[in-house]
Parts: structure tokens; sequence; C-alpha cells
């Protein structure tokens, strides 16, 4: 009934072998081998991606079809099974051996590619069988679901290997979300560990990122193009099919730097093929490289004028600190009703250092000289809050001395423009956080530098408009600010 | 729930008082229909439900947990209150002097040897593929740096010999060369960045930072406004605006001369209680207008009349330059009555000290096209340097030398660059030398609290043309500047239209953690 059938008895098995045969024979004798061959060939050869899709659509649809079709409703599918197969088979061996044109002569070596071009001609092969068993009944037709499976099976694998040479070896995980990645167990990263010679090494930290970033993508184990591997440091020493890539402190000799160094659109120009080019700063690093004797285990820092390593510096981002709000709040009812009620007598006075904190920061200045003694004084039940404080042109005076060493505390005092003189920094000598201290325009005088020399943390002090000169020596000087 | 819900009233509802003309009151309840009674019903509850927000004011400081939405709500009465940062802030204050116009980075900061070696030949066409510019046209000539540059301080920058007073601090600033715009005229690039976005409508800045953080001085507004240079800056008031957020957060625009705030001080005649009499009557009938349509804006007309009220003394206090000695005016070049940017910068560091939030300072003149005299590189921009540069080491000098300038944020820049290419309007070579705007790439510099000082970061190509390396867009900035005063800039929102709105807007902003110290 159908031209399938009547083909196999007679000329069908031998037309269709034979292209396979051939097939077989050129993967054998001729595999790729890293080589770029011929231009004609690589034309031909680039449509392999674009056919491959055909057979395996069909190859797929045949189970498809012999399933559904044993439905009453559908007889009709399962009769057009072996039409369907067939053009798989022969759309198979087209792009088979259109993959094989790239393949030998486009500059592919590894096992990737290699086990990619097997397992399509399993495939092939598969396919032919298929063809061969289908419709011969008994046992001879377990043989052909067996075959059929298998081919599904080969077609997955061998267009899985495709993908991986195409699109990279971690092309299934490389953008997969991480909540899956979790649940399947894939480990995050890349196929290539990128502190290969250590991080500690010049060649480690600077140069093979550069290699992982930009070349292994086609210079790997796996996918050896022009006999090439850039994934470690030997591969790189030993170079490709045409030699050394890299001399040692032999610029022009090194095939490597001339490639990246010509015009993005010469075609020895490398990274090759659209992909983006070396930044001027990566190519500096390999020049320098290279200049200093192409060295794995050359210090990080034994070669000059490198560019800053952007790469790990840059981009850090902020994040903001967890606050235990539970603690804070605790915290916070500590002291509420004292600060509520503090809070209505100096409005705008009295306010928490941020929203998930219960440390206090006190801007008397806006108060100007209605803020006194009395004043600061009240403050007292608050005094192991507050962190900051400026009390910049309020009347407070000495008197308030022993209020403002109670704040134990306090990393910023401000007392700019007030009557504050040394007896109240002899009585600070206990602010043992006290990092910046303000007494700008205020009769303190060099007398009390002694006593805030005590301060371990202070590294500001601000004496402008004092009795405190930049001349003489003393035990802050280099902390004096004027 | 915030304040923001509750909506202006539409136009129906007539801010007539009925009381005072009987014939009017008959009329409107002769008109009053069914529709009014709802309406009236629903503002009555609406009234209600206000009446429980005041509560809330105190809540907005309470702690409140990450991944909250922040409350910014505070009592009617002060709508300035002071409240606490997200997290704790690196700067209390910000003092932004923006150079109107675009200052040229090549003839300041941008040291390019190169540039200069290639001075007079003509433009490569690349530079010119796909690039809209204001006035060039043909190929234009590329221009070296008009004035020497020589390496200082212990940072090693570069820096033109233009600004000798703020080379003295040079240490202590953090210049970002690698700032870029989306704009290419000045008023909507000022717009961008000073609102976040380039057209009109948007809160500035000082608008966001007002409204997130309040202001700790009642006698002062939170966000100030000094203008210097003769004109108003291109995006004209719009720069200062509150956009969506009430318009108590707007800036206010004082002058450095004359009267600081016109009609502030009480009109001959006029004594201050009876001023206080006056705006106790006003302030009654505002509360009732409010009480009948709940307004906000009608709380913030209350707020200004108050605080206007009490700035009657601080504000002409705060802006009088004569209380400075005059060997500190000396300092800043500062001359009363004038207009200046030297008397702006004096004032702002007064402000500063009062605990005023937000000090805004615009200076005109820096389109240095070289159309005239006036806006040549070497004539009227050597004026303009000369203009901002000794007041603003000043301001340096005196808030580093009180310990402000560890908690003030001081951030100098224009809207854009301009390039590498002498501008030839028309395709001609005009009798000034000037340059055009270039959007691609600019200098700025920051000081001050959490900034790592003289440290440069970003850079541009050898002809200062483009950006090479670590682009910071004006959402960058803004991120981090929220970011110094507390905020993480997703946290500070408003909502309006239906959408969180914030200042960076929706494309995504990052924080240059680079330059944090």
């Amino acid at each position: 009934m159908t031209l399938p059938n009547r083909l196999s008895a007679s000329t069908g098995v031998g037309l269709l072998a034979a292209p396979i045969l051939v097939l077989l024979v050129l993967l054998v004798l001729l595999p790729p081998d890293g080589t770029e061959r011929a231009a004609w060939a690589q034309f031909i050869g680039r449509f392999h991606p674009l056919v491959v899709h055909l057979p395996i659509a069909l190859i797929l649809l045949v189970p498809v079809m012999e399933l559904v079709g044993r439905d009453q409703r559908f007889p009709y599918l399962r009769a057009s099974a072996p039409f369907v197969l067939v053009l798989a088979l022969i759309g198979g061996i087209f792009a088979s051996l259109l993959g094989w044109c790239l393949g030998r002569t486009g500059g592919f070596s590894g096992p990737l590619v290699t086990q990619h071009m097997w397992s399509a001609a399993s495939l092939v092969t598969l396919c032919w069988l298929c063809w061969v068993l289908r419709g011969r009944g008994g046992r001879l037709e377990v043989l052909y679901w067996i075959a059929l499976w298998a081919a599904v099976g080969a077609s997955a694998w061998t267009g899985y290997r495709g993908g991986q040479i195409s699109l990279g070896e971690d092309l299934l995980t490389q953008h997969m979300p991480g909540a899956l990645r979790k649940l399947l167990g894939v480990a995050a990263g890349t196929a290539t560990d990128p502190t290969i010679g250590g991080g500690t090494t010049f060649y480690g930290a600077r140069i093979q990122p550069i290699f992982n970033r930009n070349c292994v993508t086609c210079h790997s184990r796996e996918k050896r193009k022009a006999g090439l591997r850039l994934d470690t440091y030997a591969g790189i020493m030993r170079g490709g099919k045409r030699g050394a890539i890299v001399k040692a402190g032999d610029l022009r000799g090194s095939d490597l730097f001339r490639r990246i160094k010509l015009p993005s659109t010469d075609d020895n120009f490398m990274p090759k093929g659209g992909k983006p080019p070396l930044s001027p700063d990566q190519v500096k690093l390999i020049e320098l490289w290279i200049a200093d004797g192409a060295s794995a285990t050359a210090a990080l820092d034994s070669v000059k004028g490198a560019p800053a390593d952007v790469e790990s510096s840059v981009r850090a981002e902020i994040t903001f600190g967890a606050v235990d709000f539970a603690e804070v709040a605790k915290r916070r009812a500590e002291v509420a009703p004292t600060l509520a009620r503090l809070q209505q007598r100096f409005p705008n006075v009295l306010e928490f250092e941020s929203r998930g904190s219960a440390d206090l920061v006190v801007n008397a200045l806006v108060m100007g000289d209605k803020f006194k003694d009395d004043d600061l004084a009240a403050l007292t039940p608050l005094s192991k809050n507050i962190v900051m404080a400026d009390f910049s042109r309020t009347a407070i005076t000495d008197c308030s001395a022993p209020v403002l060493a109670g704040m134990k505390r306090l990393r910023t005092l401000r007392l700019m423009h007030t009557r504050i003189g040394d007896l109240t920094m002899r009585s600070l000598t206990n602010l043992d956080q006290l990092e910046s201290l303000s007494v700008f325009d205020t009769a303190v005088t060099p007398a009390a530098l002694p006593a805030l020399a005590r301060l371990p943390k202070l590294q500001r002090l601000y004496v402008g408009q004092t009795a405190i000169t930049a001349t003489g020596s003393n035990a802050v000087k280099e902390k004096l600010l004027f | 729930m915030s304040d923001s819900e509750i909506r202006p009233s539409g136009p129906n509802d007539l801010e007539i008082d009925e009381r005072l003309h009987p014939g009017v009151e008959l009329a409107l309840l002769r008109a009053r229909t069914r529709r009014h009674f709802l309406r009236t019903l629903g503002g009555g509850l609406g009234t209600l439900f206000l009446g429980t927000l005041a509560p809330k004011a105190a809540r907005a400081a309470a702690v409140s947990p990450e991944g909250d939405a922040l409350d910014f709500t505070r009592d009617a009465s002060s709508p300035l209150a002071a409240l606490p940062p997200q997290f704790p802030a690196k700067v209390q204050r910000v003092i932004y002097l923006h150079m109107a116009g675009a200052p040229s980075q090549l003839e300041l900061f941008e040291y390019k040897p190169e540039l200069k070696r290639f001075d007079g030949q003509d433009c490569p066409a690349s530079f010119l593929a796909g690039k809209r510019f204001a006035f060039i046209s043909g190929v234009p000539k590329l221009l070296g740096s008009q004035y020497p540059f020589h390496q200082t301080g212990e940072s090693g920058h570069w820096i033109s010999d233009r600004l000798p007073h703020i080379e003295k601090h040079i240490d202590d600033l953090c210049f970002i060369k690698s700032m870029r715009t989306e704009q290419f005229n000045h008023a909507p690039a000022q717009l961008l960045v000073h609102t976040g976005n380039p057209r009109l409508g948007y809160p500035s800045l000082g608008s966001w930072v007002v409204y997130g953080l309040g202001t700790v001085n009642q006698n002062l507004p939170g966000f100030i406004v000094l203008l210097s240079g003769g004109k108003s800056p291109d995006g004209g008031k719009q720069l200062w605006n509150s956009g969506f957020l009430p318009s108590v957060y707007q800036g206010v625009q004082c002058r450095s001369h004359g009267e600081p705030v016109l009609y502030l001080a009480n009109p001959p005649g006029v004594t201050r209680p009876l001023r206080r009499g006056m705006l106790d009557t006003i302030d009654e009938i505002n509360r009732q207008t409010y009480a009948t349509f709940g307004n906000p804006e009608t709380v913030t007309r209350i707020a200004q009349y108050e605080m206007a009220f009490r700035m009657q003394i601080e504000a002409a206090d705060a802006m009088d330059i004569r209380k400075e000695p005059d060997s500190v005016r000396a300092q800043y070049g500062a001359k009363p009555d004038e207009a200046s940017f030297a008397n702006n910068c004096l004032v702002a560091r007064r402000l500063a000290e009062r605990g005023v939030r937000f000090i805004q300072l615009y200076h005109w003149g820096w389109d240095s096209h070289g159309a005239d005299a006036k806006e040549a590189l070497n004539l009227g921009f050597i004026d303009r340097c000369r203009e901002v540069d000794q007041p603003t080491g000043a301001l340096l000098a005196d808030l580093k030398s009180r310990g402000m300038l560890e908690d003030t944020l001081v951030v100098w820049g224009g809207e854009f660059g301009r390039t590498p290419m002498r501008e030839n309007r028309g395709g001609q070579e005009m009798k000034y030398i000037g340059r055009d705007h270039n959007p691609s790439a600019f200098t700025l510099w920051m000081a001050g609290g959490g900034i790592k000082p003289g440290i440069t970061h970003g850079q541009t190509d050898d002809m200062g043309y483009e950006v090479v390396k670590d682009p910071v867009e004006i959402r960058d900035l803004h991120a981090t500047m929220l970011y110094l005063l507390g905020f993480d800039h997703h946290k500070l929102n408003y909502r309006f239209q239906g959408l969180e709105q914030k200042l960076t807007s929706v494309k995504p902003a990052r924080v240059v953690a680079e330059i944090l110290a």
C-alpha cells in the first residue's frame, strides 16, 4: 500500500543504508581534529543547526503517531508512521552529513563534539533499523519498539550535547532559578574553576579569569577548537594545532596576543563569532603578563602597572544590617514614658537614631539659649540611650559637666558656641565611646588637652576659635582640627 | 493609611462660607440634591476617620519591622516634624551646590593629555555617529583643555588652575568622573538631577528628604533654596517643587539680599500681637475648611502661616550675613546686599548650623558654548570659577573646622558635561571658545559624612567623551544620597496614582558602594 513498504522490499534498504555507511566511514576516517579547513565545506556545515531540528521533530512524531493511531478513531496515523519515519531518516542522514562538514572543517575537537557526532550516527542507524523492522510482526515488532524508543533517547542525548557545543556546557543550569537549582541539587557556578592557579598569583587572580570569561566556551577540555585549551595553564602554554600561542616575554611571537589585538573585523580576531571583545584593561593585563614571562607562580603584585582589579572590588552591593526589632522594642519601652514627656517639653530635640534603634540623638541647638543647664539635667534618665548630642548655641555651662559625663555611650558631642570650659572637658574622660568632639568657639584651653588625650576612641577634636593653637606639642596633636 | 489617600475635593465643593450670605445659602439649599447629601455624608465620615489619624503621628517613630512600608504620617499641625531615618544616617543634612548650565569638566577636573594632543584636529566620525547635539553641526574640531592641570594633595588628584580654593580641600573630595544623564538640554537635565525625572510634576530631592526626615528647626523651612548668577536655572521653580508630595515639602526660595523672604516682615503699623491675632482668625477659618473638606493642602496652608510667623524672627537672623565678623565675610568674599554665590554659601553655613535639612544653591552661568563673551571658556568661565571657588572653599573650611563636615553632605556639580569638541554653531568657527552639551559623561564631587575622601570613582575615555568604567546614573546618585541620609531608596515612598512612588523611579538604581567610607 505504501511507498516505503515497496521500497523496503527491494532497493530501499540498500538505498538508505549506503549514505549511512558513507557517514560512518567519514566519521571513522576523518574525525573532527580542531583544524579549520575549506571555507565552502564550512559554509555548508553552518546549515547543520538549521536542518537538524526537522528530523528531531519527525523522530519524536513517530511514536506519537504509533500510539495515538492505536485508537480506532485515528487508524490513518499509524498507517502514516512509516512515511514520517522515512522522512526522519532522510533528514537525519542529511543533517548528519552537514554536521560532519561543520565538525571536520570548523576547528572542533574534544569529547563533546565526538560524543555528539557518534550519538547522531547511532540515531541515524536506529532510525534505519526501525524502518527495516517495522510491519514485520512477531518478535521483530518488539525489536521495532525497542529501536524506536532507543532512537528517541538518542535524539535527546544528541540534542543535549549539540546544545552544549553551541551554548556552553552549562546550558541547562546556567540560568536555572535558585529554588529549582536547590531542589535538583545542582551546584551553582561555572563549569570551570575560576580559582585555577590560586588567587594569590597574578596569573590565577587576573589572567585565568579573563580566559574563563571569554575563551573557554570554545577552548576547553570538552570542546577543543583548534586543538587549544585555555582552561588550564598547561593548556595555554602547550598551544594548539598551529603550535604555541604564548611565548614568555615575547609579545610579537605570541599568537594569542596578536589575535586579541587585531581589529574586531579581522578574520583571525579572537574571540570570534560576535562574542564581545576583551576590554582594554584585559588586553593590557595579558600584555603585561606575557611580557613579564607568562609565569604561573608570579605573585599578584609582582606585575607593575597592571590596571586596577575592577572585577573583584567593584559591584559590592550595599546591604542594610538586620535589626532585632523585638529587642529594640523592649529597649524603647524602658524609656518610653520619660521620652514622651521630654519630647513634649522639647519638641524636635530628642529623636531615635533610626527606626530600628532605641538609641537617641539630641539636637538641642534648635532651642538656642532657651536651653539651659536644668533642661540638660532633665535628660539624665535617658543618658544611657544618647549616642549623639548637639548642644551648640545653647546656654549650658560647666554646671552641666556631670550630666554630660553620665552620657557614657556618646559617639559625637558638639558644644560649639557655648560657655563650656575646661572643667567639663576634664570630667568627660570616661566617655570611652566618644569619637568626635567639637568645642569650636568655647572657653576650652590647652590645659584640657591632657584629660582629652585619655579618651580611647577620640579621633577628631574640633578646637577652632579657642585658646588652643596648632603650635606646641601635646598628646592629641594629630587629632586636633582647626 | 497615609494622608495621601485623602483626595482633594472636586470643583463642585464651593469654598464659600454660605453663612456670610443668606441669599447664597438659600440658593445652595435649593440646589442641594441627593448627591450633595451623599457626598456630605461621605465627607463627614471621612472627617471622623481623620480624627483617628492624629495618634498615628506618634506611631511613625515607632519600631517598624523591615519589609513594612515606612509610615511618614505626622500630626496635621506639624507636617515638618522630625522623623528618624530608616537606618542610622551618615549625614544629617545636605548642601547641594548646583552649577546651572553645566560647567566644563575638561577645564576643571578631567585631565586629558591625549585630547590636548589632538587639539584643533577634526573630530573622528565615530564621535558623531548617532549623537545629538544642541549646537554642534558638521565636523567640529577637538578642543584640548584651555587651562593647565597639575597633580595635588596626598590623593594626587589632577585639577586645573581655576579652582585654587577648592583645591586646598582636594583630599576631602570624592570625584565621580563617570556621571551620565539621559537629557541633553538644560531644563530636563536639571529636572532629572533634582527630581529624578525629566518631566514636570515630580517632587525634588529636597522635598523627598524633608518628607522623609522632617526638620529639627521648626522656625525655618526644612528645604531652602538660594539663587545666584543673575538668572534662575532653566528648570525654574519646578526644580524645588514638591510634585505630588504635599506642598508643605516644597523648597522655600530665599533671597540673599534685602528681605530673605519677600513680605515676611510686618508692614509698618502692624505689630506682632496684631499679626498673631489675625493668624489665629485665619487659622480658625482654615480649620473649619479642613473639617469640611479634609484637603491636606488646607493643613499645609495653616502650617505655612504658622511657620511664616515663627520665621519672622529666626529667618531674618539666619540670613543676615552682617552678623558674621568681617574676617569671615572676607574668607567667603561675601558682601552684604548682593545676590552672590559667596553670600549664599555663607548663608548656607548659617542655615546648616541652625538645623536646616536641605540647602540648595544654584549658581547660573556655566553654559560655556562660546556664543558670547559671558559664556566663553576663555572669558565668562573664568569669572564663574572665581565666583564659586573661594566661597566653596570657605564653606568646606567652615564645615570642617566645626566638625559639621562629618554629618553634612556637600554635593557640587552640573546637570551634564561638555563635549571634547569645540562648539561650531552653524558649522562655523566661533569668535569665542566653547563646548557643547555632553550628556554621556560629566564630573561631580561630593564631600562629607559617609563619603570616602580623596578618591576618584569612574573613568572616561582619553578624550573625556564617554564613560569607560563604572558609570553612575543620576538615579544611582540619588540612591546613594538617600542611603547616606539613612534610607533604602525603595522604602522612601509616597502613594500616588496607585503607585508607591519613589525618587529613583522605576529603572533599577544602585547605591554606589565604592565611594562610601
